[in-house]
């Protein structure tokens, strides 16, 4: 089959959007078709720029090239999952989010402070209602997308997960003194929290901290936060690392704390569990709820500072409890039989 | 002086899903070009069908309707437009840099293989093509293109000056030169544009025995059968070698072992292979009517610009064949014509981002 | 519920706007969330207390305090500097739009030509609607050859106070001819609401009328008093009346040309029946209206939009003369007395005969007019415009479909050839109106 690949992406970034259209792109080659991604570039301010791009994505045409059919395009992020095809499948990434549950978000929120968020918002909800019903099928990145969508557009969507990247480098090693925290550093994955949280252990946690922030003022909010709490030792900044130091830092956890603030999925966990390393979340962190299970594979605090550390003093007080929750991680992702081949299976069928 | 490092610049171009050609290479070339110079640089491509023409009026629109004046609060500085119709994206500060226009509009308008001529409204998305080329050109900063053949195309058809601008092929530190061998090179794709069949009926009228060697893919399975045909006439065939596909390696290989380069196509936008061939320190055959190469290739200094008949390739060949030490002594002039010309991306920043 | 943002004049705004919003806001902040925005100075404290009252710069509208709302709602008048600011905001943040004027040239005026000082923007708003013609008249107005009134009658400019709302809503059935209802933009004519003042005080007023009946009958006229109040066609019926001694006429309110109507007053010797009063206070307005017998309530030619004191007259009961036009013709036959415009002094004349010959009818007829206030009660007037925004709402899309439409039709113009303009633009549009349907699945 010749399958298109389509997503929108913002000029000059990368993240985990692309990172993760490339895999599928390599996941269907390897299946025996051909695979091209299409990036079509997506600038969501101001408002009115997103009906326009709508209809642009509406303008294009994808059903052949020179001749010969595209059998199938898989749409992973709006607008892109927009453009026609008879044979479209969607596996949802996640919708608009600034006109969904970020609408109001005090970090993230966009339209909310232009004059026309409002309506445009309003234009972004109905077109997505009207128009994904047009796909063949539609799957999403994980439970959480799948409830978003419900709840917002009525629509049902089977959650379709996949592997992290680079899954076969991760296992498990002599746990160290140390909680690890691999992530982008931003008010969203909540480092904040954790450092709040430090500052009430009654164990002497330590969290490494991997990751860059996506701007300086991130960096600098959790530095200071750092400082003030008096936290010198119990936190270290490892900065950017590669896979397969990533690998490293994991293996040698004690374990790994991630409670992101509603995270449409969460590789960290699936690494953790890879791992076999138990994952601290926090109830309100979305994705990671539908691998971590509490007191069986990991542990799940409220999102509070004396709940989560509450949950590190635990883990850091028991670490043969630790390994074994890290162990009992690792058996549910291979009984969840996450791989590149049932998620291209699902796709192409 | 203006500070020109630091910038964000976007290629903008056009890409037809499962092909790959000159367009990719050229931007990609672009791409990294910029990034070395410290920029930081990437490329949209949007996708392109051209068929049913009333396509192309859509695409035209989708184009208009993308914003890439910022992303996320931060100024693009330059749009980099290179193909139509990705080169309508609106831009404060865009700058064309045309490789050619949607030619089946243009002087391909009655080609046999045209996908715009046979078609009912293909008169009236052809006029829409013009007046949208018309008006919004000329909105860019400033319009450059490939060659002076692209340029003439868009004054003669438009009324719109471009400043040619030449760019250096894929690799071009790699190619090298070796003692000529029994081989004239022939590395284009096979079709009829580039003229394959007029080679091979010319060869059938040397004097010399001489050989050509043919690589590439083939476009056409039809004109790949007549040139089959042709070279396997009268004794022709132990002289005729196709090789396919080759890697890039080994095409650089051919070029430098080759005694020239043969490169007749018709009305060439620009023509890597003839900017190849000068690197490889080889002289080059090509035709009155080839457009592009004809900007390189200085006859009987740099190689021979001939009819594009068989009668007059074949004479060209014999030539070449004949007196190894003024082949070699004309691909020298080559590869020093290119130095001359200064085609090197450093001089295509330096006009593009001026 | 639904947290709604008002923009309006307030108390102690003098406009007839001021006191609509004093009746409805407190109703409509019972049912929903309510903030009422405003630029005013100073804001009379009883309306504090019954919605949250919130200042804004409307150079710089606050917009996400403004989207934290569902649906902003918009009062626009014929006044500029009242209702400039709100007008300016609502074409930045669509919204229902409540018309309580349609004339609104004088409005656009002082908005583009005074406050924005862009004559350009003034001519391309009546170029947009009313053509090249509207383009010359408005140059005309600007170089002082025609009227303010004269350009007030024949280019109103309703549709640019409108252009791009959620939803409009007017008091007058006759506005919606004007108003050119899409799929994308309702349009409603609402009852204007008017709360009637409680039956034992009108008891009240039908005693102390009764105690002292006509003749004389006591007529009155209130108001702003400009031409079109036909002033001058009633004193010249009440003179040519043979009965005239029968009446007297108390004419209460600022006259647009006092000196003019002494003269005319004197000239036809009705010195002895008619009084200037001048504009009244509080206290001897409900004294006039609780006495007098018919309350004469002309407009020619009429701006077409609902008038407050027409209702506030049948709030006393009072019988009415009106004019038969815009708003007024749509008053009940059987509450109303109706001059032809045609034909005023002629009318005039013959009910002021119909009123002495059988007082009993006019009290009839006040006293239906009365009744009929039922249909202007405050919190139906609410449930309709509730009803109503639910409406708007639900099509909201399809106004960013429009402002879309327009977008690429102002691109296409300018690299678009003829020969491809059929299929391109009925193209985008077929595609916008898959995008964003007229009747979306599941919706009304």
């Amino acid at each position: 089959m010749r399958v298109l690949i389509l997503t929108s992406g913002v000029p000059f970034t990368r993240g985990g959007a692309e990172i993760l259209a490339e895999s599928l792109r390599d996941a269907v080659c390897a299946a025996g078709h051909q695979a091209e991604i299409v990036t079509l570039p997506f600038q969501s301010c101001p408002p009115s720029r997103v009906p326009e791009q709508m209809l642009a994505c509406r303008l294009l045409d994808v059903t052949e090239s020179c001749g010969m059919r595209i059998d199938r395009v898989i749409g992973l992020k709006f607008p892109a999952y927009l453009v026609p095809h008879p044979n479209k499948v969607i596996w949802m990434l996640h919708q608009h989010r600034t006109a969904y549950e970020f609408w109001d978000h005090p970090a993230a929120g966009d339209l909310i402070h232009y004059p026309d968020g409002q309506v445009v918002r309003e234009a972004i909800h109905r077109a997505d209602c009207t128009l994904l019903p047009e796909a063949k099928a539609i799957y999403t990145l994980s439970r959480n997308v799948s409830d978003r969508l419900r709840r917002c557009s009525g629509i049902d969507a089977e959650p379709l997960y996949n592997p992290p990247a680079n899954a076969l480098l991760f296992h498990n090693g002599p746990a160290g003194d140390y909680l690890f925290f691999p992530s982008r550093i931003n008010s969203v994955k909540r480092q904040w929290l954790v450092i709040q949280a430090l500052a009430l252990c009654r164990e002497p946690v330590r969290v490494y901290f991997a990751g860059e922030a996506d701007n300086p003022a991130q960096q600098a909010e959790c530095a200071k936060a750092q400082r003030e709490l008096g936290l010198t030792n119990q936190v270290t900044w490892l900065g950017v690392v590669s896979e397969e130091q990533k690998c490293e830092w994991y293996a040698n956890s004690l374990g790994v704390v991630f409670p992101p603030l509603d995270e449409d999925y969460g590789y960290v966990t699936l690494e953790a569990m890879l791992s076999s390393k138990p994952v601290i979340t926090c109830a309100d962190s979305g994705g990671p709820l539908e691998f971590v299970v509490h007191q069986h594979t990991g542990l799940v605090a409220d999102a509070s500072p004396q709940s989560l550390a509450g949950a590190m003093d635990a883990l850091w007080a028991d670490r043969r409890r630790a390994a074994a929750l890290g162990e009992a991680g690792r058996e549910r992702y291979l009984d969840l039989k996450i791989s590149w081949e049932n998620v291209v299976d699902k796709l192409l069928c | 002086m203006a500070q020109n490092h630091g910038l964000r610049i976007l290629i903008a171009t056009v890409r037809v899903p499962f092909v790959n050609g000159g367009a990719e290479i050229h931007a990609a070339g672009l791409c990294r070009a910029l990034r070395e110079a410290g920029h930081q640089a990437e490329t949209i491509a949007i996708p392109f069908k051209w068929y049913p023409p009333e396509r192309i009026l859509d695409q035209m629109l989708a184009c208009r309707l993308l914003d890439l004046s910022e992303t996320v609060g931060v100024a693009v500085d330059r749009l980099i437009g290179l193909k139509f119709p990705a080169y309508l994206i609106p831009h404060p500060r865009k700058v064309i840099w045309l490789l050619h226009q949607h030619r089946q509009a243009y002087d391909l308008w009655q080609h046999p293989l045209s996908d715009l001529h046979p078609y009912p409204n293909g008169d009236d998305v052809r006029a829409a093509i013009h007046r949208a080329d018309r008006e919004l050109i000329p909105q860019a900063l400033r319009v450059f293109a490939n060659s002076r053949n692209v340029a003439g195309r868009l004054q003669t058809f438009c009324g719109v000056q471009a400043a040619p601008l030449y760019h250096p092929p894929q690799d071009a530190a790699r190619f090298y030169a070796r003692p000529a061998e029994d081989f004239l090179y022939f590395p284009s794709r096979i079709n009829p544009s580039k003229r394959q069949d007029i080679v091979l009926e010319g060869l059938l009228q040397t004097r010399s025995q001489v050989k050509v060697y043919f690589s590439g893919p083939a476009d056409e399975p039809a004109f790949e059968r007549k040139c089959v045909a042709l070279a396997q006439k009268k004794g022709c065939a132990d002289r005729v070698q196709w090789l396919g596909p080759v890697s890039e390696e080994k095409k650089r290989d051919l070029y430098a072992r080759s005694l020239g380069v043969l490169f007749p196509p018709v009305d060439e936008d620009y023509g890597y292979i003839t900017l190849e061939a000068m690197l490889a320190h080889k002289p080059v055959i090509t035709c009155t009517d080839s457009g592009g190469p004809l900007e390189f290739v200085v006859n009987r200094e740099t190689g021979l610009v001939c009819e594009p008949a068989p009668q007059a390739l074949a004479a060209a060949m014999d030539e070449l064949w004949e007196d190894r030490e003024l082949a070699r002594r004309w691909g020298e002039a080559g590869r020093a014509r290119y130095s001359d010309l200064r085609i090197d991306w450093a001089t295509v920043l330096e006009k593009l981002l001026a | 519920m639904l947290k709604i943002n008002w923009f309006s004049p307030l108390p102690p705004a003098h406009s007839g706007i001021a006191y609509y919003a004093a009746q409805i806001l407190p109703v409509l902040a019972n049912r929903h969330e309510v903030v009422a925005w405003t630029d005013q100075g100073q804001v009379a404290p009883e309306l504090e207390r019954t919605a949250r009252v919130v200042r804004y710069d409307p150079a710089n509208p606050p917009w996400r305090a403004l989207n934290d709302a569902d649906v902003s709602i918009y009062h626009l008048g014929n006044h500029g500097g009242i209702h400039g600011g709100i007008w300016r905001v609502s074409r930045q943040h669509p919204g229902i739009v409540v018309l309580h004027d349609l004339c609104l040239h004088d409005f656009f005026a002082m908005v583009f030509l005074r406050i924005l000082e862009k004559p350009d923007a003034y001519l391309a708003a009546l170029e947009r609607w009313y053509g090249e013609e509207g383009r010359r008249v408005g140059e005309a107005f600007l170089a002082g050859g025609i009227g303010a009134e004269t350009m007030g009658q024949r280019y109103p400019l309703t549709r640019e106070a409108v252009s791009g709302a959620l939803g409009v809503i007017t008091h007058s059935r006759g506005a919606l001819e004007g108003l050119h209802e899409t799929p994308a933009s309702p349009v409603a004519a609402l009852d204007f609401p008017y709360a009637a003042t409680e039956e034992s005080r009108y008891l009240g007023w039908m005693a102390a009328r009764s105690v002292a009946p006509g003749p004389p009958y006591r007529l009155v006229v209130f108001g702003y008093l400009s031409r079109n109040r036909r002033l001058g066609a009633l004193l010249e019926a009440l003179a040519g009346l043979d009965e005239r001694e029968q009446f007297r006429l108390e004419i209460c309110g600022q006259l647009w040309d006092e000196g003019h109507i002494r003269t005319q007053i004197e000239r036809l010797g009705l010195g002895s029946l008619v009084k200037l009063l001048g504009f009244l206070p509080e206290s001897l307005v409900e004294q006039k209206l609780s006495t007098a017998d018919l309350a004469i309530n002309l407009r020619y030619p009429s701006m077409g939009e609902a008038s407050l004191s027409q209702l506030q007259f049948w709030d006393y009961g009072l019988p009415t003369l009106v004019t038969r036009t815009g708003w007024y013709a749509s008053l009940p036959d059987d509450a109303t007395a109706f001059v032809r415009p045609e034909h005023e002094v002629e009318d005039i004349q013959s009910h002021l005969r119909a009123l002495l010959a059988d007082p009993g009818a006019f009290r009839a007829m006040g006293e239906r007019g009365r009744q009929s206030l039922e249909n202007n009660d405050p919190e139906k007037y609410v449930d309709a415009m509730t009803q109503f925004a639910a409406i708007a709402l639900r099509r909201s899309p399809l106004v960013t479909a429009l402002a879309l439409a327009g977008r690429v039709g102002n691109d296409l113009s300018a690299w678009l050839h003829p020969a491809a303009s059929a299929y391109l633009l009925d193209r985008a549009s077929q595609e916008i109106v898959t995008i964003w349907p007229g009747k979306p699945r599941g919706y009304p």
